[in-house]
């Protein structure tokens, strides 16, 4: 049998801070509904897939009006990523049926929770018809 | 037709003609075709049902309140369009109302345009395109445009139903399906799914404006997409990947 090592206390607390992120973004979502949208940063959130498969966890984003350039994707802790894109157009809020606020947006952004350990270090990126394509090995 | 569900009807309705079904499915292959389809044809709204079992929800257009699913139609097509996905609990008495309705109207045919995900979309340099169908002889309507079959497995959704109560009615019905996104909105799959639909009722509208204004529509649909993914997930759409199982 495994000897298991006790888990470290910033270990504990890293589970305990990811724990709550989780529980936010899962139940913050549901009860109190946002939109895909933040005057604020003036950005948009795209649509976005995690695939968990024995190797690896892809995860796709479907980021239309932008180019593989503008694209970036970034690591902010072990196991979750910053996304953003720079549209190739400004979108105005009526542009998408929305009156009764004003704005414009020329960005895409979102935070992505990794939901196994993976290989940040190894991980790939490909960018297809408007679909970015982000490859990380899992860590076994 | 249930109580609880009601189809009001604002102009005359065509006898004889041909109901299709556009409603919030993978990739919204049916909603983007069909709102193509409208624009195209110039349809004009003669219907729309009113059901207790749907959300409190309306639909604004230009100041005024809409029902979420509306029926347009020509003197040949009548076309039903939901702008929100249907409740998985409410799909049986939705269906069994529209379908009973168009019964009422002698539609001569009832078709459903959806989708049919494939892993890797993104790399797909064409998109195929099937078919389902409520009997033999609409399969072979099908089959004699060419129309690939699909052949066995499962179907979950609204096109599901529309196939089983048409097979039960007597009514014929198919149900056409372009390879999609499963999660991302799929103007690719929407103009694909119109081709096939041309062959069969020889009503062809031009795809070219679909595939230019396509990434606008990706954007404009992520809401939606979003709330149909929802809704996917609780009617157990995953299912539609199952290897099936056949007893003989």
């Amino acid at each position: 049998m495994a000897i298991r090592r006790r888990p470290s206390i910033s270990d504990i607390i890293d589970e305990y801070f990811a724990d709550l992120e989780e529980w936010v973004e899962r139940f913050g979502e549901t009860i109190t509904e946002r939109p895909s949208w933040n005057l604020r940063n003036c950005s948009i959130e795209p649509l976005r897939e995690i695939v968990v498969t024995p190797t690896e966890v892809l995860i796709t984003v479907d980021l239309p009006f932008t180019s593989k350039s503008t694209v970036k994707v970034e690591p902010v802790s072990k196991n979750s990523l910053e996304i953003s894109a720079k549209m190739n157009r400004k979108i105005r809020l009526d542009d998408l049926g929305v009156t009764h606020c004003k704005g414009e947006f020329q960005t895409f952004h979102c935070h992505i929770r990794i939901p196994v350990p993976v290989k940040m270090d190894k991980m790939d990126i490909q960018y297809k018809k408007g679909i970015l394509e982000i490859h990380l090995p899992r860590k076994h | 037709m249930s109580e609880q569900v009601r189809i009001i009807e604002k102009k005359k309705i065509p006898s004889g003609a041909t109901l299709i079904f556009g409603f919030p499915d993978v990739g919204l292959v049916g909603v983007i075709a069909a709102s193509h389809l409208m624009d195209e044809l110039n349809l004009t709204e003669v219907a729309y049902l009113d059901s207790t079992l749907l959300p409190p929800l309306i639909v604004l257009h230009e100041g005024l309140p809409h029902s979420s699913i509306r029926i347009f139609a020509d003197s040949n097509i009548l076309l039903a369009i939901s702008e929100a996905p249907l409740p998985a609990d409410v799909i049986y008495p939705i269906m069994d109302a529209l379908i009973d309705w168009g019964k009422s109207k002698n539609v001569k045919m009832m078709i459903s345009l959806s989708g049919i995900p494939i892993q890797d979309r993104q790399d797909a340099k064409e998109l195929k395109a099937f078919a389902a169908a409520s009997s033999p002889e609409a399969l072979k309507i099908a089959q004699d445009k060419d129309i690939e079959i699909l052949m066995e497995g499962y179907m979950v959704g609204p096109q599901a139903i529309m196939l089983q109560r048409a097979a039960n009615a007597g009514t014929p019905a198919l149900t056409l399906l372009a390879q999609c996104f499963s999660n991302y909105p799929d103007p690719e799959a929407a103009a694909e799914v119109l081709k096939e639909l041309g062959k069969i009722t020889g009503v062809r509208v031009d795809v070219a404006k679909l595939l230019e204004k396509g990434e606008e529509i990706r954007l404009k649909a992520r809401d939606v997409m979003k709330r149909t993914q929802e809704e996917m997930s609780k009617m157990k759409k995953g299912q539609e990947y199952d290897i099936p199982i056949y007893v003989s």
